[in-house]
């Protein structure tokens, strides 16, 4: 069975796109066949760590979900990202960058059911083996469906007391939408923390599995947002606490 | 340096042999008014293997060489047994410093320590050698023997020792090139220069002026013991005035490392920090900013200590609901139930 994995944050610029980009290509690099899907179609921008040119894609999330494509013509291959290349695949589905197409999908917001149906051929025709959903932050309607959709959710908080807030109500939430499995990963966390000691914290704050702490990155930030973190710096910090990470999720 | 019994004797014997081989070569060049004496620089080879190898290994190369030499030069083998002796000693006493803990040398008292080891052993050396000849051999006789023998023996013995050892331990590594030994053997070797400039001039120019030979042995005589004692008096000197001024740097430096450790440990600039000159001021300078480094860390600390997940409950209820309670939510969730049974 195909696992669809959300990634959520309540706030924006908690590295929810990044974090995404890196775990999908971590286990593509171990064989397996990824697809990402952008969600966030208020204000998109995965494709940007993947090099996708905005004037290549001819087709985008939006377009399936008017009906104007089928989702596997939406997908493209990405997996020229994956270093060193293995026989894993990495496909990405983008929202569309054009403003107009971004109103229209606030306007009149889409249903759970295509959704789903989409998901499902995505994952069957393309045969993978786990998708990605990079979501809007906050706790809109379509949010909230890619939530009700998942079989695992991934929660990414800051240290600071406005995300832990914040995901105090992302969690109960998701409880309550039967959510398979939930994990919170608490990323951009300064050297003087105790890594161990804030997961434990974390952990029995929520009462949710903590997948990982990541802890901040100077080389992420020259990084910015080209290219794939874990992908050019394999032996940091960084990349290992994601490989354990994809090992909680997965294993 | 740990060394096998086996390694010490091979190198005690094998240096001993170029020990005996510089001797027979010197001993053809003996001091002018000391007929047996030669000028040795060589008696600083056991010394230096003393220290670097294994003190009985130093003992070994003064004890062969000197038979060795003594046999070149035609004094015949075994006949002053208590030189050979004497030359042991030389090369084993200096030796001994590494069971004070000094292996390497890297303080102005450790080089403090060598050097007094080395006048040390001259002293015992010779000493040992006029007791046995005194006792047993009777070749000496005082209070000629005095000048002729004993006395150029000991002075040239410690002039060569205090020179050539340290050189050969600063080429080995085992002196380290540290500010305290660098300004102490800066301050030696001037003070060296200094009391053998004056004490040859005083031995060989005015050689010619001097009228009978008993008044040019008594010249050399008092020249050298003037120079050894102004050596000893000088290097001890140096030494309190060298610690004063280098001191206060090691304490400085210690102050540092125990910030690098996280210790803090800043009392030891107490008695700095209020001098007047550049070192008191660089002491006060480090403890204000290691007073800053502490206090930023305190409260760095202080903050991480504090880490607390601070989550107003009633809000989260209040929030939550407002979601879940939608009729928007309640579809959702029965949807979802659908695709999970499905």
């Amino acid at each position: 069975m195909p696992k669809i994995i959300a990634i959520h944050s309540f706030r924006g610029g908690t590295g929810k796109s990044n974090t995404t980009a890196n775990l999908a290509c971590l286990l593509a690099q171990k064989g397996q066949r990824v697809g990402i899907v952008d969600t966030d179609i208020q204000s998109p921008g995965i494709h940007v760590l993947f090099n996708l040119d905005p004037r290549e894609i001819s087709c985008s999330l939006n377009d399936f979900l008017w009906g104007k494509c089928e989702i596997e013509s939406a997908a493209y291959d990405v997996s020229k990202m994956i270093e060193p290349q293995t026989d894993g695949k990495l496909f990405l589905i983008p929202s569309s960058i054009r403003t107009g197409d971004i109103a229209r999908v606030l306007h009149y917001g889409y249903d759970i059911n295509l959704l789903k149906e989409g998901y499902q051929k995505l994952t069957e025709r393309l045969s993978l083996d786990y998708l990605f959903i990079d979501t809007h932050p906050g706790l809109n309607e379509e949010t909230l469906m890619s939530i009700a959709i998942a079989d695992i959710l991934l929660i990414i908080l800051r240290p600071d007391q406005q995300d832990y807030q914040g995901t105090a109500v992302t969690v109960e939430v998701s409880r309550q939408l039967e959510v398979p499995g939930m994990f919170l990963i608490v990323n951009k966390v300064p050297d003087v923390f105790a890594h161990e000691e804030l997961a434990v914290k974390v952990a029995s704050t929520y009462q949710c599995e903590v997948a990982g702490v990541l802890p901040h990155a100077d080389e992420m930030m020259t990084l910015a947002s080209s290219g794939i973190f874990s992908m050019q710096y394999p032996d940091h910090a960084v990349s290992r606490e994601m490989d354990k990470i994809i090992q909680r999720i997965t294993g | 340096m740990k060394l096998s019994a086996a390694k010490i004797i091979l190198i005690g014997c094998g240096l001993g042999i170029v020990y005996g081989l510089l001797n027979g070569f010197s001993n053809a060049f003996l001091l002018p008014s000391a007929p047996i004496i030669s000028l040795r620089p060589q008696i600083a080879l056991p010394m230096i293997v003393g220290i670097i190898g294994h003190p009985l290994a130093g003992f070994i190369t003064g004890f062969t060489g000197n038979i060795i030499g003594d046999g070149i030069s035609g004094f015949g083998f075994w006949k002053f047994w208590n030189w050979h002796i004497a030359n042991g000693l030389m090369g084993l006493i200096p030796g001994l410093i590494r069971y004070r803990g000094i292996t390497r040398i890297a303080t102005v008292r450790e080089f403090g320590i060598l050097q007094v080891s080395i006048i040390l052993a001259c002293g015992i050396g010779v000493g040992f050698a006029v007791v046995m000849d005194v006792l047993f051999l009777h070749f000496m006789i005082f209070p000629s023997s005095l000048h002729a023998w004993i006395l150029p023996a000991f002075l040239t013995d410690v002039v060569n020792g205090f020179v050539l050892v340290p050189v050969a331990l600063v080429l080995t590594g085992a002196i380290l090139i540290t500010l305290e030994t660098r300004t102490i053997m800066m301050i030696t070797a001037l003070l060296i220069i200094a009391v053998l400039a004056t004490a040859g001039s005083i031995t060989w120019a005015v050689l010619d002026d001097l009228v009978s030979h008993q008044a040019m042995v008594r010249n050399f005589y008092i020249a050298a013991i003037v120079s050894v004692l102004l050596l000893v008096i000088g290097f001890l000197a140096s030494i309190v005035f060298v610690r004063k001024m280098t001191d206060p740097l090691t304490k400085i430096t210690r102050a540092a490392e125990s910030v690098e450790k996280g210790s803090y440990d800043l009392e030891t600039l107490d008695g700095i920090s209020g001098r007047n000159d550049e070192l008191g001021r660089l002491a006060r300078v480090f403890e204000q900013m290691a007073g800053k480094v502490l206090e930023r860390e305190k409260k760095l600390q202080k903050q991480v200590e504090e880490l607390q997940i601070k989550i107003d409950r009633e809000k989260q209820i209040a929030d939550v609901a407002e979601i879940v309670e939608t009729e928007y939510f309640r579809s959702l969730k029965e949807k979802a139930r659908k695709f999970r049974a499905s």
